[in-house]
């Protein structure tokens, strides 16, 4: 009998934030413009001990203003949809289930579209208007949701669908008959792209709400074990089952709305990486939560990394390469499945 | 020794002790109802039932479908509220205790258990300390070897390290067996064990229980519709019918031939075998007289 | 029956993972510290550059930009052939992959596709002035803004506006001459074209913009207007700007004409002899008779070029005005 240990989780964890600080660096060096490790890693220093006027202007620009802050984006963005895939995975005990599974990310589309239409030259509308939207339509699938009072997770399943479906259609119509002017950002939003930028504060905030969400969903990993093998089983053996519900629903929403709004409906990720933790790590959600996270951040940024350089200069959307490399890796998943 | 000797030793020693004990469990008119729509009519799916249990007791909740049966044991676990009446474990209401204190006096065998992402043996067990645990719950010392206990206790040690969709059907109601144990709880209920057992498996399983409830002092309640079964291993039936509790009692006082016949709708015949224990068995409808001969 | 506790000496190790904890975490916060403190000491730093004229561009931004303007990127085709009719292609330094005219603008630096350029490729090209158009996304812009770059967006709805935008952008990048005589050319040439087409009738035509599924223009766009100069009225009136219009619409009202902008061969512009096997194509008047044009893809680019384009489009359509070019 080999339990989960302390030793082992830090363990876990250290590796993993290790890789995704090697695969940082990476990121900062790979891109259209080329930049020299050495470089990379003496302006790192320099930037550590407060020395960042001496750095050459564009190289300033270039790694630090544009690349670093998409790629804390990516690392947040990355974190933020794998947990919330677990979280789903658990709550709805579906191993298909992800985070947009809700209908969150059409909600977030249908207000970003209706905020670029009504406020198109304020920065901050798309941003706003998704995370409005997606809000509203957790909500909704909240109330959905409920059976005899509790959250039910076949009828939430179902209320998700329905809910998602729905805001397709609406989307769909609202693209056909509003004006195109608007419409091409929308494109690479719906795919998922990491090249809007934000500012300081928005970041700040978004890490304000992901290690809340995270943290919330934490505390419940332990009881996510149990809620695994059943409901019942779960209360039968000491689990707060509405509780607990209640709080993986609301931090998984949030999270998902958190990542959406920032950066789009970023396929794949949500799904798979909590998938490839498990087939890594195990299934014990006290390991698998922060592995995610990790896992998430390494595997946004990569990608990110590689929609960058790939068809240089031009930029793809990173949802396009998480579609591409996502697509046979989840057919892989599901015929290990069946064997 | 046989086990059928053993019992009737044991029992004849309790016999002779004083029963200066509180009975562990007591139900008291524990009813319940519930509406298909709001405003309609409620239907009673348990009448007010009551009985007493004691330590190292196996009682038999016993009837056919549709009985209450279920209803009656997720009253006595705490998980439903009855609508009338009361479970006292030890003289305390057990709706009134948390939800954590509860799991770590009452563990609750369900009938069946389904497994979304597969777990160790190991974990699997450790999962019935979660109530002595906080914060993430990691198993200590102590939980890794109360768990190695609980899987020695029902035979599955050798599993420990096996993944959980690996074992067999018996396999892997041993071990969720062993996690009820490892909660170690004053009250063990299953909810039909033996439904997908052979007679053996379901021997063997009835026979581990009765083991079990004198080793770890525990009150075991199990619900089945086996006649045969319940009549061998049980110290007291509650015998139920469409949601009304007809009789308590020791195997031999509870079957008697009209009232069974009339509870489970067959043509039986009851017999007391040795050790008192009583024998049901089939009687064929075409003549009065004996089962026939094949 | 009871297994004894064995290995309890694990406890000693206990102290071991508590220093472990604690470097793990302190690690963590350092390397977040960091990387987080950093963006918000940097502000983009303003360039030291002398002088600098402040400008409102079409879209109504207000923008800073030095001069003189040297470096130039262009993130628009009709910016890129503006600027080298404005005679200034030398000082452009980077445009995108779709521009195509004139030859010297395809070995130019490229800095990616229309849509979605690369920030840092335009960033390392040192550009004084980044010009746009409305075909560029909103986000593209808002990047190039934050890093402290100055943005033109130009967006013209008429030829006038064209003419004048190209004007102003003369102005803005030190071109005044050469803009002064191209825009007293251009002006000529709508004056002649007004003269020549007075009293003509003007002609019915469908300008496809796509085939399958078959898209066109609305009235608010340029190429309406375009269309106005050269005598030709567009047959799809909406607010739209690019509506998906259905065909069997087209056969009821039965355009005089089929303008295509773009040469045979490419998407969008298919042969005759394909338009007349087509089912419900074959159906329109205009089809069936071969009067099908294809003009220069400079009639769907608002820049200087676009004057050639309409004069084409009047040649083609008016054959009565323009005897000496039959076609």
């Amino acid at each position: 009998m080999r339990p989960l240990t302390l030793r082992r989780l830090l363990w876990t964890c250290g590796s993993l934030v290790a890789l995704l600080l090697v695969i940082i660096v990476v990121a900062l060096k790979l891109g259209a413009v080329p930049v020299s490790v050495t470089d990379l890693v003496m302006s790192l220093g320099r930037v550590a001990i407060g020395r960042s006027d001496q750095l050459p202007a564009e190289y300033r620009l270039i790694v630090f203003d544009i690349r670093l802050p998409r790629i804390l984006l990516g690392v947040m963005v990355g974190a933020a949809l794998s947990v919330a895939g677990a979280g789903f995975q658990a709550l709805l005990r579906n191993p298909l289930a992800d985070p947009y599974v809700l209908g969150v990310s059409s909600g977030s589309a249908l207000g970003a579209i209706i905020a670029i239409n009504v406020a198109p030259q304020f920065a901050l509308a798309t941003p706003l208007g998704a995370f409005l939207g997606a809000v509203a339509t957790i909500t909704c699938v909240y109330f959905l949701g409920l059976r005899e009072g509790n959250l039910d997770s076949t009828t939430l399943l179902l209320a998700g669908i329905i809910c998602a479906s729905f805001l397709s259609a609406i989307i769909m119509f609202l693209m056909t008959t509003l004006s195109s002017r608007d419409q091409r950002g929308m494109a690479f939003w719906l795919m998922g792209d990491l090249s809007t930028p934000q500012t300081s504060d928005v970041r700040w905030l978004f890490l304000v709400g992901l290690v809340v969400a995270i943290g919330a969903i934490y505390t419940t990993a332990a009881d996510l074990n149990l809620l695994l093998t059943g409901e019942r089983e779960a209360a039968h053996l000491g689990v707060e089952v509405t509780r607990v519900k209640l709080v993986v629903y609301v931090a998984a929403s949030l999270l998902t709305a958190l990542a959406v709004s920032a950066s789009g409906a970023i396929g794949y990720v949500g799904l798979l990486i909590p998938h490839a933790m498990r087939f890594l790590f195990g299934s014990d959600y006290r390991l698998l939560i922060p592995a995610s996270a990790l896992g998430g951040a390494i595997a946004i940024v990569a990608a990110d990394a590689l929609a960058r350089t790939v068809v240089a200069p031009t930029e793809l959307p990173v949802g396009a390469v998480t579609a591409i490399a996502g697509a046979p890796i989840f057919i892989y998943l599901l015929r290990r499945r069946m064997r | 020794m046989s086990a059928s000797d053993t019992r009737s030793a044991l029992a004849s020693r309790d016999a002779a002790a004083p029963a200066a004990e509180l009975p562990r469990l007591s139900v008291e008119q524990a009813s319940y109802a519930y509406a298909h729509q709001r405003r309609s009519a409620p239907m009673f799916t348990l009448s007010a039932t009551s009985f007493q249990a004691r330590q190292r007791e196996v009682v038999a909740i016993l009837g056919p479908n549709a009985s209450g049966k279920s209803t009656l044991l997720q009253i006595i676990s705490g998980a439903l509220k009855p609508l009338s009446g009361r479970v006292l474990l030890d003289g305390v209401e057990i709706r009134s205790l948390g939800t954590r204190t509860r799991a770590q006096r009452i563990a609750f065998v369900e009938q069946q258990s389904q497994l979304v992402f597969p777990a160790t043996v190991g974990e699997y067990v450790l999962q019935g300390r979660h109530a002595y645990g906080r914060a993430l719950h990691l198993a200590t010392e102590e939980d890794i070897v109360l768990g190695m206990n609980a899987l020695a206790q029902v035979g599955a040690e050798h599993l420990a390290d096996r993944r959980m969709d690996q074992l067999s059907g018996g396999e892997k109601q041993r071990v969720i067996l062993a996690r009820a144990l490892a909660q170690q709880p004053l009250l063990l209920l299953l909810d039909e064990p033996t439904l997908h057992l052979d007679i053996g498996a379901q021997v063997d399983l009835l026979e581990r229980l009765r083991r079990l409830s004198e080793e770890n002092r525990q009150t075991v309640i199990v619900v089945t519709h086996e006649l045969g079964l319940a009549a061998e291993f049980a110290d007291q039936v509650v015998l139920l019918h469409s949601g009304k509790c007809l009789r308590v009692g020791t195997a031999a006082e509870v079957y008697q031939r009209e009232l069974l016949e009339q509870v489970f709708s067959a043509s039986l015949d009851v017999e007391t075998g040795p050790a008192g224990r009583p024998r049901v068995s089939l009687r064929s409808r075409s003549d009065g007289a004996g089962p026939r001969t094949t | 029956m009871l297994i004894g506790a064995e290995g309890m000496n694990r406890n000693r190790r206990r102290g071991g993972t508590l220093t472990l904890r604690s470097a793990a975490a302190a690690l963590v916060l350092l390397a977040a510290g960091a990387t987080f403190a950093y963006p918000l000491r940097a502000s983009s730093e303003s360039r030291h550059i002398p002088a600098r004229l402040v400008v409102t561009d079409e879209f109504g931004r207000t923008i800073q930009v030095p001069q003189p303007v040297l470096r130039m990127v262009s993130l628009a085709p009709s910016m890129t052939e503006t600027i080298f009719a404005l005679g200034a292609g030398d000082r452009l330094v980077g445009d995108t992959d779709a521009c195509d005219y004139p030859p010297a603008a395809k070995t130019t630096a490229k800095v990616g596709s229309v849509e979605a350029p690369s920030i840092e490729t335009i960033i390392a090209l040192q550009p004084d002035l980044v010009l746009a158009t409305q075909l560029n996304r909103q986000e593209t812009v808002a990047a190039l803004d934050r890093l402290g770059v100055p943005v033109y967006v130009a967006d013209p709805h008429t030829v006038q506006d064209v003419i004048e935008s190209t004007a102003r952008l003369a102005n803005l990048i030190g071109a005044g001459d050469s803009g002064q005589a191209l825009v007293e050319n251009l002006r000529g040439r709508l004056d002649a074209l007004q003269r020549q087409l007075s009293g003509v009738p003007p002609r019915r035509v469908l300008f496809v913009v796509w085939t399958e599924p078959l898209i066109s223009i609305g009235r608010h766009t340029f190429i309406t207007d375009a269309l106005a100069w050269a005598d030709a009225q567009s047959v799809v009136q909406t607010d739209k700007d690019w509506p998906q219009v259905s065909l069997e619409e087209m056969v009821r009202l039965q355009p005089a004409y089929l303008v295509f902008a773009g040469s045979h061969g490419e998407a969008g512009a298919p042969s005759l002899a394909d338009l007349q096997s087509r089912p419900g194509w074959r159906d329109l008047e205009a089809v069936r008779a071969g009067r099908v044009v294809v003009v220069s893809d400079a009639l769907a680019r608002p820049c200087p070029r676009l004057l050639d384009a309409i004069e084409e489009l009047a040649r083609d359509l008016h054959a009565e005005v323009y005897p000496e070019n039959p076609r």
